[in-house]
Parts: structure tokens; sequence; C-alpha cells
């Protein structure tokens, strides 16, 4: 017989619905998965002979430059401001975290134009101060060298967020004891913090790692192969869908090896100071030159991750703003908020639903089905896009079985697809701010009113929703920003002669006119600046 | 009228080795207040959850209202259930007040009806004036009134508490308890509640399971479980008590320290029991005539009584050690004391 666990996971509509939600959501991974077992044709062998190994080598370099980076800038700042006083760590506290609202394509090609021989600082230095590099300003920045700096400037602050939680959580006395045994500041960083803080770093580089292999706009502005262009080099240039499939099924290879690594080092050990007394640290105040180094430290990736670019995107805004902003720019605007306020609604709806469903009825099943439906975060969008795009090719050739001339019916190249993809890839986000917010409520809260006799939906409403309100708009602000920036996916998947901020302010830095894209630009960075502000007044209110 | 009915009901949780619940049955009353004591992981409150209808038992059967509502492949959902619950943190809606609290459950009666329930309930509970307030503005106390104004006012079958004492201060919990029981008992309720505090088993509970580990020990009146535990767990969690070993013969027990005479029917002979006294169990005498004679080895003034530790020295072996509590009034300035258990009052346990 049926144990009544299984029963009512049988007949309770909630768990069908996040089951049908998880099912549509992983719909394009099983896609692109499955592909892996069928043996490809001629295109893909010449691309699997000719293409890959540089997509491979290309990529692992890549991976291993911003690794590398991303640590020695997010970990040593880190430190800096959580451990010690010195003039500008407030301020850095939270700027620092600055260079996320800039994505890495923006980043590069404003560098590109900063560092080309006819940029205005170029041109400055070479008329007022005779500096003369040649073709660049110091390197040719198209390179792989140059997308290194720019991916890791671009993302060191996802190490430095999770590093800088990590050490502020750590109880003081740890540092006190390996002071007291004679251990030097050095000692105690290299010998006693960065080891307690692995865990945190590793989940920081991971996540950077998953940002470089979802970059297309980059890659391919830099004119450096990596799988992720080459996807769209296959689906575009070869319109090759079987072998864009195939690509990108290999990318999702490498992004579960970085799963399974990150989750495996942290499995091992835990470092968590269970049981001892906390408290918290007491920030050792640096003499100069020590605190100039700390500051002249911290500067540098804000500088160039933040300030510099920002202030050469208003410079050419300033200068094109007239020409660039005209009708059309507005429509453009508002269709990128509509599509992402759209996106961003489908996806609090869906996340809020799964969360509750997993907090009111939680069994290990239930939670398998959250997890999978948050999996398209770690994927790249362009894998997210082929793996939707197959399967809405098949199905539109079988809708025009039924349609007749002047009525098609058709689901590539709309906004459904669009959204719909929005919706696998961006899931994680939504979810993992509603669910943590779930946290702070109290489950007694919904039992009560359970008992009280009101039905799920009801409780939902009533309890849930109204405190969770804070999450709710953050969950929804995090996608819509997330949703405004995309670029690899919307460049596969939109509609027709359908463009957005992201995708204009790239094509027109392809094209060579890096000051006409400057203005959509600002309108991304200047939005996703909302959140940090938003973070950093939420962590002052907590302090 | 059997308002529950809960029969080898048994519950394992995936992540520990040993079910929290395990076979365990009781039957409550209209009307009465049961508890189910015992020490914090004995399974208590996962049953109160399963009558609830939060967790779903992995085996036997729960009746309410003579209705199965939990086994034989039926699961009522907790909000089908009209069983009221009492959090420990009280689980008061935060962004509601307490007006809004109250009637969080009467939403299906028409208004004024349910207008009528809660100022009555309101007034029972002692809260008016604090109608507009939000949880926050509230003190312990009164956050726990409203919690059992909330959980009452639909007339529930049946309300459950969830350790209702353990957030309150100790000199208000007294008064706290005999509130709570006169509440329950004016709207004839029925009650269970989860303790792990003897003294609210005894101020409240017409009735207590008493568990251990997920198995239930014994079902009594707290009279008759202080008096006659079932086992030696159980004599322990309600207080101080004397183990002595003993034989059944004709007309007593045979212990170490001599022969304990009694006139109480004895149940057939078994070779050996483990027999309980408690200590204010001992009258003391001035003479030995058909009394132990102990030495005093050790006196304690408690304030209200004072506890005497006799050692009575045994012909053929260890001595024994028994302790007494008696008046404080009690002169025990000589050190030779003799003392008699009272008729009615030896219990034998389980216990191998």
């Amino acid at each position: 017989m049926l144990s009544l666990q299984m029963h009512r996971q049988l007949t309770n509509p909630w768990i069908w619905g996040a089951m049908f939600a998880a099912l549509i959501i992983a719909l394009p991974l099983l896609v692109v998965f499955s592909n892996i077992l069928i043996p490809g044709d001629d295109t893909w062998m010449h691309i699997l002979k000719n293409l890959i190994p540089t997509y491979v080598i290309n990529t692992l370099i890549l991976m291993a430059g911003v690794a590398l980076l991303t640590f020695i800038m997010g970990v040593s700042t880190a430190w800096l401001v959580s451990m010690y006083s010195f003039p500008g760590r407030k301020f850095f506290s939270w700027a620092l975290i600055m260079p996320i609202a800039l994505p890495a394509y923006i980043s590069g090609f404003t560098w590109a134009g900063i560092l080309d021989y006819t940029s205005p600082v170029y041109v400055f230095l070479r008329n007022h101060l005779g500096v003369d590099t040649g073709q660049y300003l110091f390197f040719n920045i198209h390179s792989i060298p140059g997308a290194i700096i720019i991916l890791s400037l671009a993302l060191y602050p996802y190490v430095f967020l999770i590093s800088r939680a990590y050490f502020s959580r750590q109880s003081s006395t740890l540092f006190e004891v390996a002071a007291s045994l004679g251990k030097k500041q050095s000692q105690i960083f290299f010998g006693v913090a960065l080891p307690l803080a692995r865990p945190a770093i590793v989940a920081g580089v991971s996540l950077a790692l998953m940002e470089v292999l979802n970059d297309y706009g980059l890659a391919r502005y830099f004119g450096v192969d990596t799988f992720t262009t080459g996807i769209f080099t296959a689906w575009f240039a070869f319109s090759h869908p079987q072998s864009a499939l195939k690509l990108s099924a290999y990318l999702m290879i490498f992004v579960l090896a970085l799963i399974i690594l990150e989750r495996t080092q942290r499995g091992k050990m835990r470092y968590d100071m269970l049981g001892a007394a906390y408290r918290p640290i007491k920030r050792t105040t640096l003499d100069n030159p020590k605190g100039v180094l700390a500051l002249i430290l911290c500067m540098i990736p804000f500088l160039l991750g933040f300030l510099i670019p920002l202030i050469m995107l208003s410079y050419w805004s300033s200068l094109t703003l007239v020409d660039v902003v005209d009708y059309r720019f507005t429509e453009l605007l508002f269709n990128s908020f509509l599509l992402a306020a759209i996106a961003s609604l489908v996806v609090t709806a869906f996340a809020l639903f799964i969360a509750f469903t997993v907090r009111s009825f939680p069994s290990r099943f239930v939670r398998f089905l959250s997890r999978i439906s948050t999996l398209g975060y770690a994927l790249p969008g362009a894998v997210v896009a082929i793996g939707i795009l197959i399967p809405f090719l098949w199905i539109d050739g079988m809708l025009t079985f039924f349609s007749s001339p002047g009525f098609r019916i058709a689901l590539t190249g709309t906004w459904f697809a669009l959204i719909f993809a929005y919706l696998v890839r961006f899931m994680a986000v939504g979810y993992n701010s509603i669910d943590s917010g779930m946290e702070r409520i109290s489950p007694s809260l919904d039992e009560a009113s359970r008992s009280l006799g009101l039905s799920n939906m009801k409780t939902l409403g009533k309890i849930n929703i109204p405190l969770l309100r804070g999450a709710l708009i953050s969950a929804s602000l995090l996608v819509f920003i997330d949703v405004l920036k995309e670029l690899p996916l919307t460049l596969i998947l939109r509609p027709f002669n359908f463009d957005t901020l992201a995708i204009r302010a790239f094509e027109f830095a392809s094209d060579e006119r890096v000051a006409e894209a400057a203005p959509a630009a600002m309108i991304i960075i200047i939005t996703g600046m909302v959140p940090v502000f938003l973070l950093n007044r939420l962590m002052a209110g907590k302090s | 009228m059997n308002i529950l009915e809960l029969t080898n009901i048994t519950k394992k949780f995936p992540e520990s080795q040993l079910p929290a619940v395990n076979d365990f049955n009781i039957e409550v009353i209209k009307g009465e207040i049961v508890a189910l004591l015992g020490e914090s992981g004995c399974g208590k409150t996962t049953i109160l959850r399963m009558i609830a209808g939060f967790e779903i038992p992995d085996m036997g059967q729960i009746k309410l209202n003579n209705e199965i509502v939990s086994g034989n492949g039926i699961f009522r959902e907790p909000q089908k259930r009209r069983v009221g619950i009492v959090f420990q943190d009280y689980a008061l809606f935060p962004h509601k007040t307490v007006w809004e609290n109250i009637t969080f459950g009467l939403f299906r009666l028409p208004k004024e009806v349910a207008r009528e329930k809660a100022t009555k309930i309101i007034t029972l509970s002692g809260l008016q004036g604090l109608e507009k307030r939000y949880p926050h503005q509230l003190s312990g106390g009164q956050k726990q009134r409203v919690a059992l104004a909330r959980a009452m006012a639909p007339e529930p079958e049946l309300i459950l508490f969830d350790e209702p004492f353990s957030n309150i201060d100790s000199m208000r919990k007294h008064q706290m308890r005999e509130d709570i029981r006169e509440i329950i008992k004016k709207t004839e309720a029925t009650a269970i509640f989860v303790t792990h505090d003897t003294r609210d088993v005894m101020t409240i509970a017409d009735k207590v399971s008493v568990l251990r580990q997920g198995k239930l020990m014994q079902t009594d009146t707290p009279e008759n479980i202080y008096n006659y535990p079932a086992n030696a767990y159980v004599a322990d969690f309600f207080g101080k008590t004397n183990y002595i070993k003993a034989k059944i013969s004709e007309d007593g027990y045979e212990t170490p320290m001599g022969m304990i005479k009694t006139n109480a029917p004895l149940p057939a002979s078994i070779d050996n029991v483990l027999l309980s006294i408690r200590p204010e169990e001992f009258t003391i005498k001035s003479e030995g005539h058909n009394c132990f004679c102990g030495s005093i080895v050790k006196e304690k003034f408690m304030g209200e009584y004072k506890e005497l530790t006799c050692k009575v020295e045994n012909p053929s072996g260890e001595p024994t050690e028994i302790v007494i509590y008696t008046s404080p009034t009690v002169d025990c300035s000589s050190e030779k004391c003799y003392f008699k258990p009272n008729e009615g009052k030896i219990n034998i346990l389980n216990d191998e």
C-alpha cells in the first residue's frame, strides 16, 4: 500500500504544479544533454577537429586567469576592509561592489575605446605629453590577457562579497589566539584566515567562472574564440543547429565539472565556528604609509572596474546623447524595460510558487524539484537559448500543420520564447532571494494560519506575501537587472528586428561606434547600481 | 465521548536512526486537559504536530471525533481538521493587530457573529483595550493570551499547546497556568499540551502521558502517576524516590533491610521486584516497634520540609540509604531514627 506521505504527494495540486514547473524549466537542459549521445555529422567532425581545441584552450586559459585575478583582487580587498581601519575603508567596503553593475562587455568596449589610437585620452597624452606607444595606448586589449583583465574587473565583486561576509563572520578569538602564539599578521592571513575562508572563496570564484563561461559579448568583441562564441558561429555562420547543440552539451560538461568541484571541496570539511564564542573583529588601525598602501590597493579595482569606465561613458554619452536619443531610442528603452518587467514578474511568480511549495510540503522529492528548477543559472545563456530553440523549432514545425496562409502560430522569435528562456536562466536569482526571505518567517505562522482553517492559497496571500514584500521586491529587481543586461540568450532568441538596450549597445560597439553605444550602456549601469545601494542601506541598517 | 484517538502511531524521520514516535496510543475524552510529558526530543511535539496535521505518521491511525483524519489511506489537511494550536513562539501574525489576529480564523462566519465571538473571547482572556495593538507592542504573557484567544475563537474540537509556559518567566508562570486552565474549563474545550515541566502537569492536566524516546511509558492522572509510577524513569521524572529491591512473600515485602509488612493486596509472588517509596511516604516514629532503625547520616533543611538520609544496617551485605522528607519542626538531634513506610504508598515498578 502507498504510504500516506506518497498518497499526499500524489494528490497535492501544489506538488503537481511544482513538478510541472520543474519539468518545463528542465526541458532545455534535457534537450542539450541528451544530444551528447547522438553521433555527429561531417560539419560537426570539422568543428570537432579544427575548432574545438582552440575553444577548449582559450576557455581554460580565460578561466585560469580570471580565477587567479579575481582571487587576488577579491580576497585581498575583502581582508583589508574587514580587518583594518584605514582612510576610505568605509567607502570601499561598498564601493568595491560597484563594478558588479558594469557588465563585462560594456567595460570591455569602454576600455578598448580608452586605449584606442583615437581615444580622447590617448589623443591628449600624445598631443600634450608626447606619449606615443603606437597603434594602442600601452597594449592591445583585444587579446586573451585583455579579456582576462576586463572579466576579472567585472567579476571580482563576487569573490569580494562572499569573502568579506565570511571574514566578518569569523570570531576575532581565532585570530587573537594565533597572534598570542606569536604569529605575524601575514602568517595569520596565510595560515589561519585563508584556509578557513577557503570554502567561501571557492564559492565566489566558481560564481565568477560561471559568468566567464556565460560571457559572449566580451569574448566576441575581443576576438577570443570560446565555447560560447563557438555556439554562435555554429548557429549563425554555419547554420548548423546540431553543432550548436553539441557545443552546448560540451559547455555544460564544463559547468558540471565546476559545480562538482565546488561541492566536493565544500563538503569535506566544516569550518563553521560552532560552539565557539563569537566576538566581532576589532579592526586594527593601519598607520601611514601602510594605510595609504591599503587605500591604493582598494582604489585600483574600483577605478579600473568602475569609475574610469563610467566617466568615459558619461563623456561619450554627453557627446552622442542628442543624436542617439530619438524616437527609436525611446521605443528601445520601452521595449527593454517592458520585457525585463514581464520577465521579472514571471520569474518572481514561479519562484514564489516553488519556494512556497517547498516550505509547505517539504520532502526530499520537492526539494529535488526546487533544485532542478534553479539549475539554469549555472548554465551559459547561449546553452539555455539553444536548448529552447531546438524544441521550439520542432513544435513550430508541428504547428505549421495547423496553419493556413495568413494565419501562422509560432513560438520561435516571440516574446514568449524569450521570457521562457529568462525564466530558465534566472529562476535561481528570484528563488534564492525569496527563499532567504521565507527563512526569516517562522514556519509556525503558516501552520497557525492553516490550523485556523485557511487554505494554502489563502495562507500564501494573507501571511506569506505581505511578510515577504521586501524579498519579492528584491527578487524582481535583481531579475529585472539581469534581463536588462543579458546578451547571448537575447541575441539568439529575440524576435526579428527586435532590439534591447544591451543588444543596441553591443552592436554599436561592434561597429566601432563606441560613443553611440554609451547612452544605452549608461542606462544599464545606472539601473544595475540600484540594488548595490539597497544592499548597502540594508547592511548599514543592520550594523 | 472520545474527541481524539491515536492508535499505534509511529513516525520516523529520514535523518535519524530511531523512530521519533514509536507505537503511541492515547484516547482523549471531551473536556479533558491532557499533558504529554517528556524530555526534549522524546517525540511529544511530533505527536502534537501529527494531530494537527503538520506531520504525516508512517503507521497508525488518528481519529478526531470518531472520523479518521490520518491512516487507512486518508489524510486530512490541517486546515480541515478544526484543531487549534498555540505555538511555543506564539506565531502571532506580526503584520496584523490583536483584533485581526483573533478574528483571523472566523472568516467563514457572518461579520456580526464573528465580531460577537471575538469580543467574547477577548473579554474571557482579559485582552480588552489591546485590540488595536500589534504583536510587537505586547508583553510575553499578553502574546500568549492572544495566541490562545486566536486558537479558541473558531471553537475547535481540540486545542493543542506546544510548551505553553517555556517562554514565561517563573514569577508569572503560576498565574498563567491557573488562567489557562480556567479559560479552557469555562469554554468546555478539550486540550492537549506538551511540556517537560512536571509542575505544569500537576497544576493543569487531568491526565498525563509520559514519553521516553518516542515510547509511551504511562498514562494516568498526575496524582496516580506520582504515587504509582510504572517504572523508575517515570518515578524519577516526578521527583525523588527510594528504590528498594524486594521479594514478595505472603504478608509483605522482604527487603535487604528487613520485612515490610502490608495489608494491601499483593501481586502473585514474583521473586524479584523493585519497590519505589517516595521520601514523604515515611512516618518518623520515636521508638522502634515495627519500624526500621537507621542512623541519620545527612540532614538538610529545605524550607517547607527537611530531608533526612538514614542509613539502615543490613545484616547480610551493603547498608541501605533511605531518603525521608519530614516536617522541618521534627527534632532530629538524636542519631538514631525510627521510620515506617506508609500503608498503600509502596509501589512496585515494572522495571526488571
